[in-house]
């Protein structure tokens, strides 16, 4: 005789959740896309770690605690990890049976973040294992290595910016592709207008408040290395950058030098030679605090987008 | 009787076609159901509705006493009230199911198992059972992607199937299978339903109703043109039934003893056949056969066309396209 509703036992909302979390594991983990993105992520993170060594191969104790995997691979694994996670089940018609299982939409979306969330914990803590190792061989013994989990986090939460909006954008259109192209779009313009704005304009401020790359400058601190000094132009081994970009680095900053403010500047590339122009002066720990703020408003309004999105789909597929 | 499903006045609009006009569906506990329709007549909007892929624009659904979507008037918070809990009780098999190609057929049971809170156990006894039971035995731990059409449509059924429900909804069970699959569908409805779970099973295969089914609705233009027990909606067609025997000898004492029955209301002899009007459309092939033997005719052989649903679907559904343009 079968169990009716009133004697069937009630799983919790945990055994539910935790059910669709492996489910969203085991298909993203098997995908091509990502295995190929993650090889991708360590030959950037290689030559990361090789090329300044040609330009300078001077020692650089920091390198493994600074360390960040750099804003196309934020956008990339971001992209490859959530792209079709809530658009491809709309595409590939597998929505139909998950919905109709007894979990709720909430608790699929919220799964369907964790999952992103852990893989990309996942790929990041194993990057960054091979960037500290990496650091040590080309650049020296090591001084912080206790801040790079720190820096990781960073990493993680800039990286989740784009989850949030690629998200969203695949959640409204149910269209994988149109996720991955609108993400890329605004992925390029973000990081255009950032370049744009910061060596024609003064307001390099504005640049806070966008995902990317921030406003540049340089941390007033006592040299922390050699600069490097390229066609006349001088990179500063203290430069920084202000945005959701460089979370994790500037958190960094923060806990080494919690007290440090840090000059914000513009490169006048059309000057001859390229000037730099000082802005204004604000505190690392401003800074820091100011970007993970963005960053977290720009996750939670795209996040509830896409909830809001999925939530009210109706499944026509 | 119990109600498993219930709709009121369920209305769903594509733009400006309506799918589903003010349809009133009653299931009941314990029945196989079928829900019969010609192509596009609704059929699969309005199971989506039952299981809440869709929502209705008007009327209400209720399932197994959950009241669904809320209607329009209740408020848009109220619209975001989730059922997942409805749901632990129905196993549904969508039309043409599709399931994430990157698992395995024993893993996507597996997860869906977890999904109703199935313990490890439980999981260990029913996977391989259904696994068997649908005929994918060997083949569990495939890729689904590697799957045939048919055999998607089996784990499909095995999925449907994984919580012990007690209502489970086939949105056309035996599309893509081969005629030995579709035979071992209806046995798997019945033998399910022998169990005590309600079947709602939807088709535009009659034979397939008919051979299984204890109730039916006829469904067309997204309006129910009958609904009522197998028998009651057979029915429902207007006209007298033929009976065909063929004996070896054919002779006046076996005439006369077919026209004595009380529900034979003509008969026309050509040769060694009869052909016999009666009254009734219940089957009674075994009075006939035992008045023409007991007047010492030895039949060879004798039809009923049984397949009265054929008639009444034909004859309501033209009925209810006349002057309409489709
Ligand atoms: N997503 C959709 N958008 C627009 N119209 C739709 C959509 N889905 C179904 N329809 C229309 O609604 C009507 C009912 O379709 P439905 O799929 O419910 O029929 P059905 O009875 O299941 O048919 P079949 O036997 O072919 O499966 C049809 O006219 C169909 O064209
Ligand atoms: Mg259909």
């Amino acid at each position: 005789m079968t169990a009716t509703n009133q004697e069937r036992p009630r799983p919790s909302w945990f055994t539910r959740f935790w059910a669709v979390v492996r489910y969203e594991m085991l298909w993203n983990i098997r995908k091509k896309k990502f295995i190929a993105i993650v090889i991708a992520a360590f030959v950037l993170v290689t030559v990361d770690l090789a090329l300044p060594a040609f330009f300078n191969v001077s020692k650089n104790p920091a390198f493994a605690a600074t360390f960040s995997v750099g804003n196309l691979v934020f956008f990339l694994i971001a992209l490859v990890t959530v792209m079709n996670s809530i658009s491809g089940e709309f595409e590939s018609g597998t929505i139909v049976p998950l919905l109709t299982k007894p979990v709720s939409r909430t608790m699929v979306f919220l799964a369907k973040v964790f999952a992103a969330f852990v893989i990309i914990l996942v790929t990041y803590t194993v990057l960054f294992i091979y960037s500290t190792v990496g650091g040590i061989v080309v650049y020296g013994p090591q001084d912080n290595l206790q801040l790079v989990p720190l820096a990781l986090l960073g990493n993680v939460i800039s990286t989740f910016v784009w989850v949030a909006i690629i998200l969203a954008i695949g959640s409204i259109s149910k269209s994988s592709l149109f996720a991955a192209l609108g993400g890329l779009v605004l992925f390029i313009a973000f990081v255009f207008a950032g370049s744009i704005i910061a060596s024609v304009s003064n307001e390099a401020g504005a640049l806070n408040y966008v995902p990317g790359v921030g406003a540049t400058g340089v941390l007033n601190v006592a040299q922390r290395s050699q600069n490097i000094t390229i066609q006349n132009i001088t990179v500063s081994m203290n430069s920084v950058s202000t945005g959701t970009d460089n979370i994790g680095t500037n958190l960094v900053n923060y806990a080494r030098y919690p007290s440090a403010t840090v000059n914000i500047t513009r490169t006048d590339v059309f000057s001859t030679p390229p000037k730099v122009i000082q802005l204004y002066t604000e505190s690392i720990g401003f800074i820091v605090l100011r970007s993970i703020a963005v960053a977290f408003a720009y996750i939670l309004v795209f996040l509830f987008v896409a909830w809001f999105a999925f939530k009210r789909a109706q499944i026509f597929e | 009787m119990e109600l498993v499903i219930e709709t009121n006045n369920l209305t769903k609009r594509y733009g400006s076609l309506t799918a589903v006009n003010k349809l009133n569906l009653k299931v009941q506990r314990g029945s196989i159901h079928g829900f019969l329709g010609p192509n596009g007549a609704g059929k699969t909007t309005t199971i989506k509705i039952i299981v809440g892929l869709l929502r209705p624009d008007e009327g209400t659904v209720k399932v197994l006493g959950h009241e669904l979507h809320g209607g329009k008037n209740e408020g848009f918070l109220q619209s975001f009230r989730e059922h997942a809990d409805s749901r632990l009780g129905i196993g549904y098999m969508p039309e043409l199911p599709k399931f994430p190609k990157h698992l395995k057929g024993s893993e996507l049971l597996d997860i869906y198992g977890r999904m109703y809170g199935m313990t490890e156990q439980q999981r260990k006894e029913q996977i391989p059972k259904l696994i068997e039971m649908v005929g994918l035995t060997g083949r569990e731990n495939d890729l689904i992607g590697k799957y045939s059409k048919g055999m998607q449509q089996r784990i499909g059924i095995a999925q449907a199937l994984l919580n012990n429900p007690e209502l489970v909804i086939l949105d056309e069970p035996s599309l893509g299978l081969d005629p030995v699959g579709m035979v071992e569908v209806r046995e798997l409805v019945k033998n399910i339903a022998r169990e005590g779970v309600t079947v709602f099973v939807s088709s535009h295969l009659l034979f397939e109703v008919e051979q299984v089914c204890t109730d039916v609705t006829i469904i067309n233009r997204g309006t129910a043109l009958a609904s009522d027990t197998l028998q009651n909606v057979s029915g429902l067609l207007t006209g007298p039934a033929m009976i065909h025997v063929e004996v070896t000898q054919m002779s006046q004492n076996i005439i006369k003893a077919v026209k004595s029955l009380p529900f034979v209301s003509n008969v026309v002899q050509t040769g060694n056949t009869l052909v016999i009007q009666v009254t009734t459309h219940e089957n009674v092939r075994a009075q006939v056969s035992q008045a023409i033997t007991r007047a010492g005719g030895i039949i060879v052989d004798m039809s009923q066309k049984t397949s009265n649903l054929e008639d009444v679907f034909l004859q309501l559904v033209s009925k209810d396209q006349e002057g309409k343009p489709q």
